[in-house]
């Protein structure tokens, strides 16, 4: 029995062998045709030209600058508004707990595009100013990566003691403040970085609210240089890609390393596209 | 169960009573100030008043954009109530649009799911080259976030009318692929959302899959079951909530999907999150009541796929933990 169920997994592996070699030779298909597409030139083979023009392009610096200056306020913001609010949640309000998840995977059901229009609809005539401002992108932002960030930071408040660690800190003399900054942040540092990460790979490829709020970011950048230098498109795509997958397998690589099978919770909260 | 539900009441209030206590030591407060930190503490909503701002934040860019949808769907332009534009929905134009939408993520959700479902398994159960599983692991996590404009011009490189694939089938046997199988197709769509739909499916069924134990299926053989037997009498069942759940999810992932088709068709594809970028821009007639109608109708499917896999999933957790 156990001998046939020995030979059975190991003829199996073979296939899965398979499958997975073959997923993954599909997958780097697209990947390769843009990295052909976008550093090469008809007559002259591989050549940077097609990427040199569309970074010296007047756009490329300020949209791409715009992009990672709204990553990082995103980033801010969310962190100011939901760690004091998980603490205190956790802490003093955990009635509270429940209504304030549900709230925070509304996001889910609500479509960028539909967010944009409600947003235009509430925002346009009360307050002209506000959509108009690059900044009023941040707030909306923060909505979009709410259920991500909710999650990762509740799932390392829950995984930490947090109560017998204030209560050790108050013991020793400390105030709530000091307790929070010195006790509770430095807890939390494997969370923030997940939550940090991926809102910023999402601000980042973020193009929806960009182009219909009429802003300039880098994925919009992206899209008017794809209508006459495709190439140059491909290649920064690409460059994207490799660059998304470089800060995302960081992420999963020493999430795997630590606990194996615990995958992190952001792929179903996906909103780039 | 009701006695350890007590058990961890009691030591909540306890655990509660001693950081109170502890609070109260920390700070020297005068009396007067700690009799009346006792008496708010009394008061039943003092301690969700610093949820204020949480609740604020939501409201003011979450709730109140929806409200505003919803508000404007049901009155006409003049401001007064009516059905008007929801009825409209219902427009040979409007509904072939929906009716796209869902046929295009329906196609994903069914394609990707069992083609994640494929992968996912294979990831289970792949035994010895370890670094194979570890690279396709993060490659689904990776591919799965991906979307969006670079993926749409990855794909333009790749089977566009100069990608590298038309151009390989061209010079092969000179016949033009993009006359068939255009990229802003219906069918050139689906081949672009795969691409992050099955390494979605994988990654949403994994967990499920690991859960499944090895005494299930010796114990199922030696009871006389099948292989086949067990996979219909025992996985299935267990697994298709899991798997049900996470199909609804790729459907709801690709009805909301804009960026995407937006850059592969130039805004020429008939769907429904492409025709509310129309009228946002404004490059259709200004009807803002329609125009709500559109994102409306959105969110109703949205919600309702997502309540289904709510309920679906609800039932997952009883056999896996």
């Amino acid at each position: 029995m156990s001998g046939t169920s020995r030979i059975g997994t190991g003829s199996r592996s073979i296939v899965q062998g398979i499958v997975l070699v073959t997923a993954g030779l599909l997958f780097a298909v697209p990947l390769v045709a843009s990295a052909s597409f976008g550093f090469t030139l008809p007559e002259q083979g591989l050549s940077l030209e097609p990427i040199r023009d569309a970074v010296a392009d007047s756009g490329f610096a300020p949209q791409v600058l715009q992009s990672l200056t709204l990553a990082l306020l995103t980033i801010v913001a969310s962190f100011a508004l939901l760690i004091p609010t998980l603490v205190w949640l956790h802490l003093r309000a955990r009635r509270w707990l429940p209504l304030a998840e549900a709230l925070s995977v509304i996001p889910f059901v609500v479509p960028a595009v539909a967010l944009v229009n409600g947003a235009n609809l509430a925002f346009r005539v009360t307050t002209p100013g506000f959509l108009t401002s690059v900044y009023s992108l941040v707030p909306f932002y923060v909505i979009l990566t709410l259920p991500l960030v909710y999650r990762a930071l509740d799932a390392g408040l829950r995984a930490i003691d947090l109560r017998t660690l204030c209560m050790a800190s108050a013991s020793l003399g400390s105030g709530p403040v000091r307790t929070f900054f010195s006790i509770i942040l430095p807890n939390l540092r494997a969370a923030l970085l997940t939550a940090a990460l991926l809102s910023f790979t999402m601000v980042l490829g973020e193009y929806v609210l960009a182009t219909l709020l009429l802003h300039s970011t880098f994925p919009v950048f992206l899209v008017q240089i794809g209508q006459d230098r495709p190439r140059a498109a491909a290649g920064l795509s690409l460059i994207t890609i490799v660059g998304t997958w470089l800060v995302l397998s960081a992420l999963t690589g020493r999430g795997l390393s630590k606990h194996r099978t615990s995958l992190p919770r952001s792929p179903d909260l996906r909103t780039a596209s | 169960m009701t006695s350890g539900v007590l058990v961890s009441q009691a030591s909540d209030l306890l655990v509660r009573g001693r950081a109170r206590a502890a609070e109260a030591v920390s700070q020297p407060v005068s009396v007067g100030s700690a009799g009346r930190q006792l008496l708010l503490a009394r008061l039943p909503g003092r301690n969700a008043l610093g949820l204020l701002p949480y609740f604020a934040f939501i409201g003011v860019f979450l709730l109140l954009p929806i409200v505003a949808n919803v508000w404007t769907s049901l009155h006409d332009n003049s401001g007064a109530w009516s059905l008007k534009s929801m009825v409209k929905l219902g427009e040979q134009q409007y509904l072939s649009a929906f009716l796209n939408t869902m046929a295009l993520s329906a196609v994903t959700a069914v394609l990707g799911g069992a083609l994640g479902l494929l992968v996912a398994w294979a990831l289970a159960t792949l035994q010895h080259p370890r670094w194979l599983r570890s690279i396709m692991l993060s490659y689904s996590v990776v591919a799965s976030q991906l979307g969006g404009i670079p993926l749409a011009f990855a794909f333009i490189a790749t089977i566009g009318s100069q990608g590298l694939i038309t151009i390989a089938v061209f010079d092969a046997t000179g016949w033009d692929l993009t006359e068939i199988f255009a990229v802003s197709s219906f069918w050139g769509l689906v081949v672009v959302y795969l691409y992050f739909q099955v390494p979605l499916m994988a990654i949403l069924v994994l967990p499920a899959i690991m859960g499944i134990r090895r005494e299930w299926g010796e114990s199922a053989l030696s009871l006389g079951a099948g292989r086949w037997r067990y996979l219909t009498d025992i996985l299935l069942p267990i697994l298709s909530p899991a798997i049900g759940g996470a199909v609804l999810l790729l459907f709801a992932n690709s009805f909301s999907a804009y960026a995407t088709a937006y850059a592969l068709s130039g805004g020429g594809a008939n769907l429904v999150p492409i025709l509310i970028g129309f009228f946002i821009s404004g490059n259709v007639l200004t009807d803002q009541s329609f125009g709500a109608a559109l994102a409306t109708g959105m969110m109703l499917v949205i919600t309702l796929a997502m309540v289904l896999r709510h309920l679906l999933v609800r039932r997952t957790t009883r056999w896996l933990q």
